[in-house]
């Protein structure tokens, strides 16, 4: 038995030996192919160089383009154009990713990346040039490792950092073209702003959940003032939406193939861009909006050309190159920050841990715990003790019982539908706990039931547990499911 | 057209109006002046202006229509289709 054992410890540890050779020779094989191709391109180029080459493309290309270098709209004129193109793709995220994987397959000369996050697993069922053994890389040098062993006849620039007003003339005035792929209204109004200021047409993509939207704006990337060139964002969407009702991807959800999608038309409108005739005019501005569970999946809305006000493109135009790199058009400002919500008094708010010790495992049973997640969140996980009440019936019902001004008789608001009967109840005392996510919306709705009296004027606790269940999982359930 | 074509035009909801709204569509009595549709949509979802449509693009028919800036009044007509399209800016 001894022996036995003794001889899967050698085999294990001469396995691990071998695979860890073997993942050696696969990287140096890496750094030698990498090497070859860029010499082999280095000598068609000069040989392209030295001695009149007959034909404009390496032979590689004609083999890896003929396919789209024979649909009539690229041709091989197309094709040229695409390899002389530098396009920058703000954000490598779930539109960034396919953007830059078509683009780079279609033979887009250089291709820049923008992004200072990094590869998490939660990424990773859109994020496809992101694969699981990069979690934890930056996501531009995770996109870009993709990239090259997809199409090394490219040169792909990693910009290792968030997109920041002060650096974004710069970065963009080495680029024809760019695409924004990012994921906050703040960052949306800098790159539309700064790509009319520096002539380039833009091509704007969101998703969220089941739905995406499109737009090629500021195409043709006429000067501030000339009323022939594109819409800007702006033109579109000159007010920002209220900072509190943004909502991510993290808090609202993405079905992957949405933004997909949406990023492989970024691809397409890109490719249109670059390749269209010069003597042809642009199509007019479209918004393309994508409901993944409507009929029809897409619908497109005519926009106007540039609005006579708008702040950036217009004649009247405020803002320019250096109200953008001094910050004195600020971004943060004219979209608000929603920051975490404090609205409750400590003696309102309990920890996890403080719960915990308070109430569990003692005679009495447990107090009654809303959780105000929504009903689809509840569904993944929840506590025996809590009941699901989602946050949405409450801000609904709560605003259409003020604007009704339903009353009981004796004056105080009559208590809507959803509020449970042991709570609803004056004759009990006992403590009312809310708890959600991530503990913003449990305050809020803290607040509301206050509102309705059922703390009985202080009598009763109604409180809320700091930090929602991302706090719970590190205080006292280290195996409740963060999903 | 149906009669409720004649008395109505179809409101689509998308992204957080659709949220805020619990509707992906409905229809509504026409006509409509544009420049009450948002006063209409409060008084039915009260809080949408404030939250939802002060930043919202609206569409009529396949176009894009500035609900409160346009010079002449434009009225919806009964069979008209309108889209309110809240900026979306994750991705």
């Amino acid at each position: 038995m001894n022996g036995l054992e003794q001889t899967c410890a050698s085999l294990r540890t001469q396995i691990a030996a071998t695979e860890a050779k073997l993942a050696d020779l696969k990287r140096e094989l890496e750094v030698a192919e990498q090497a070859a191709a860029s010499h082999k391109i280095q000598n068609a180029a000069d040989a392209e160089e030295g001695f009149e080459r007959r034909w404009p493309l390496l032979d590689e290309e004609y083999r890896r383009y003929g396919r789209q270098m024979i649909v009539p709209q690229l041709g091989i004129q197309g094709q040229l154009k695409l390899r002389s193109a530098k396009v920058l793709i703000v954000g490598a995220g779930g539109l960034g990713c396919p953007a830059a994987l078509y683009l780079a397959g279609a033979g887009v000369g250089m291709l820049g990346l923008v992004d200072g996050d990094s590869v998490e697993s939660s990424n990773l069922h859109r994020q496809v040039l992101h694969r699981t053994r990069n979690i934890g890389k930056l996501k531009v040098d995770s996109a870009i490792e993709y990239l090259k062993e997809l199409n090394p006849h490219s040169k792909y620039i990693a910009h290792r950092e968030h997109l920041a007003p002060e650096a974004a003339p710069e970065i963009f005035s080495n680029y024809d073209l760019i695409l924004d792929c990012t994921d906050n209204p703040a960052t949306r109004y800098l790159i539309s702003d700064t790509a009319v200021l520096l002539g380039k047409p833009l091509v704007s993509a969101s998703a969220l959940r089941t739905e995406g939207q499109l737009m090629v704006l500021n195409n043709p990337p006429r000067p501030a003032g000339d009323k022939t060139g594109g819409p800007c964002y702006r033109c579109v969407f000159p007010k920002p939406p209220p900072a509190n009702t943004v909502t991510s991807c993290a808090d609202g959800g993405i079905v992957g193939p949405v933004v997909g999608t949406m990023g492989v038309l970024q691809a397409l409108e890109a490719i249109k861009v670059i390749t269209a005739d010069e003597t042809s005019t642009a199509p007019p501005p479209s918004l393309h909006i994508f409901s993944a569970y409507s009929t029809p999946l897409f619908r497109t809305i005519k926009l106007r050309s540039r609005r006579p006000a708008c702040a950036v493109c217009s004649a009247e135009a405020s803002v320019t190159v250096d109200t953008v790199r001094s910050g004195s058009t600020d971004y943060i400002f004219f979209c608000g920050s929603a920051d975490p919500e404090n609205l409750l008094s400590p003696e309102e708010r309990i920890t996890p841990r403080e719960y915990r010790t308070r109430h569990h495992g003692k005679e009495e049973k447990e107090p009654t715990i809303i959780d105000v997640r929504e009903k689809v969140q509840y569904d993944i996980c929840s506590l025996d003790n809590s009941i699901n009440i989602p946050i949405s019936t409450i801000l609904a019902s709560s605003s259409s019982a003020m604007s009704n001004g339903d009353s009981s008789a004796d004056g105080v608001p009559a208590l809507p539908p959803w509020v449970p009967a042991d709570v609803a109840s004056s004759q009990s005392t006992d403590p009312v706990y809310v708890v959600c996510r991530l503990g913003n919306d449990s305050q809020v709705a803290v607040k509301k039931l206050k509102e309705l009296g059922l703390d009985q004027g202080g009598k009763r606790v109604v409180a809320d547990i700091r930090g929602g269940f991302r706090a719970w999982k590190e205080q006292v359930d280290p195996e409740w499911p963060e999903y | 057209m149906s009669s409720e074509e004649n008395t109505t035009f179809q409101i689509h909801y998308f992204a957080s109006a659709s949220t805020y709204t619990g509707k992906q569509t409905e229809r509504l009595p026409a006509p409509l002046p544009l420049p009450r549709l948002f006063d209409t949509l409060e008084s039915m979802y009260p809080g949408i202006k404030e939250k939802v449509l002060s930043s919202c693009g609206v569409s009529l028919g396949d176009e894009y229509v500035d609900v409160e800036a346009d010079g002449e009044v434009v009225v919806i007509k009964p069979g008209d289709e309108v889209a309110v399209i809240p900026p979306v800016s994750s991705g």
